[in-house]
């Protein structure tokens, strides 16, 4: 048993400790029950924070987006079991990473690295039986090349017309990108108005497959920029882009 | 969330007519930015619809579990921003709070503890227990930012957080 961590737990239930030190606290907190009590009691406190909080309404849209994103969510499951559980297109980031392997020791809920091995073996498998599938179902599909220092990459966005299957851009060959920065997938409407369609990093794989938060009708045009925020409006140079023909010009 | 682990959307959706609001709250609250919010809350809803099943109701409740998540994934967005991180008590002063006719009387008066509760600390362990919740600092950050030494942000914590419990403690 390593030396008890209670110098350090109003920090942990508070996220206020750096990545290392939380997997370490974390860690302590699965072999040790006197720590975990504390731990749990001042997370219970910490819960208690958010109703601190000014009360503020989102848009209605929300909770169709949240909705709309769940129903295609499982379609896209069903279509691909048996896979395990993931967070999405998006890689999750190292203190989320640690955030949650803490929640998931103190909550005694599942393992992250079955989560990892899972979704490595899962989401190549999946990138090609979408795409296939989709096409199958005579799915629409633009080819944007990369760029300059993107030259050699590139990405094809799909969108499969499928009832609640959204579209989605297979990217191959995409180089490293700088730390703290992220790629993200726009759509850009006939008023040069550029929105927000997916944010990801590069997985280092030959092939990856990011799922478009948002119908591609209405919009003409697609690309695809570095940012150094996962969100905002777009301040990075296009990398690589396309035009969106609408079926029947 | 045994509908929710079995994939039942009304149950997701009674989810977010529950806790959305609250969920947004925190995001906006941590991020300022109602786009990033809403991204956000439409992430942690979907790990939740994801990680259902791996949900268990005896080492903590659904709400906790939720904005867990949230607090989370909205701290990791704001310790990547390499350049100016809102200060919690100025994005709260500079977006007042909608009146909250839909609680009920009751839930009123439990957050309305709760504020009371954090409101009633000494400044210096109130704005220390904020920065470090609502601000995504680390408590060594906290240390430079505040001048004082570590040991000092740690007591200010766990002095805070004792003073909280023992006020929430004594209204029920």
């Amino acid at each position: 048993m390593t030396d008890h961590v209670l110098d350090d737990l109003e920090a942990f239930a508070l996220g206020a400790l750096d990545e290392r030190t939380a997997e370490s606290i974390a860690a302590h907190l699965s072999v040790c029950e006197s720590c975990r009590v504390e731990a749990s009691s001042l997370s219970d406190i910490v819960a208690t924070l958010p109703d601190t909080v000014p009360a503020v309404t989102p848009r209605p849209l929300l909770r169709d987006r949240v909705l709309a994103a769940a129903r295609a969510d499982g379609r896209r499951q069903a279509s691909a079991a048996p896979r395990g559980w993931s967070f999405g297109s998006v890689r999750a980031g190292p203190l989320v990473l640690a955030g949650l392997a803490a929640m998931v020791i103190v909550l005694g809920a599942a393992d992250l690295d079955a989560y990892h091995r899972l979704t490595a073996m899962t989401e190549e498998r999946d990138d090609y039986s979408a795409i296939v599938e989709s096409l199958r179902e005579g799915g629409r599909v633009w080819y944007m090349a990369g760029k300059d220092s993107f030259a050699g990459s590139g990405g094809t966005l799909i969108d499969p017309r499928a009832d609640g299957r959204p579209p989605f851009v297979l990217f191959h060959d995409l180089p490293p990108i700088p730390k703290d920065t992220v790629l993200t997938v726009w759509l850009v409407s006939p008023d040069s108005t550029w929105a927000r369609a997916a944010t990801f990093v590069p997985n280092g794989r030959d092939v990856q497959a990011v799922q478009v938060n948002m119908e591609v009708s209405g919009f003409d045009r697609c690309a695809v920029t570095l940012e150094d925020n996962p969100w905002g409006p777009r301040h990075g140079v296009a990398v690589m882009e396309s035009r969106i023909v609408p079926p029947g010009q | 969330m045994g509908a929710l682990a079995g994939k039942d959307l009304g149950a997701l959706a009674e989810l977010y007519d529950r806790y959305g609001r609250l969920a947004y709250s925190l995001a906006y609250r941590i991020l300022g930015e109602s786009e990033a919010a809403e991204d956000v809350v439409q992430d942690a809803y979907i790990s939740a619809w994801r990680g259902a099943q791996s949900y268990r109701r005896e080492r903590g409740n659904a709400r906790a579990w939720l904005l867990s998540i949230v607090h989370h994934r909205a701290v990791d967005i704001l310790r990547r921003k390499t350049t100016f991180r809102p200060a919690p008590l100025e994005i709260a002063e500079a977006q007042p709070g909608e009146e909250d006719t839909a609680l009920s009387a009751e839930k009123n008066v439990e957050y309305r503890t709760v504020r009371e509760a954090l409101e009633a600390l000494p400044p210096a362990q109130r704005r220390t227990i904020e920065l470090a919740y609502f601000g995504g600092y680390t408590h060594v950050e906290l240390s430079e930012l505040m001048g004082v030494p570590l040991g000092t942000v740690k007591g200010r914590m766990r002095i805070g957080l004792q003073k909280m419990r023992r006020a929430l403690e004594r209204t029920r």
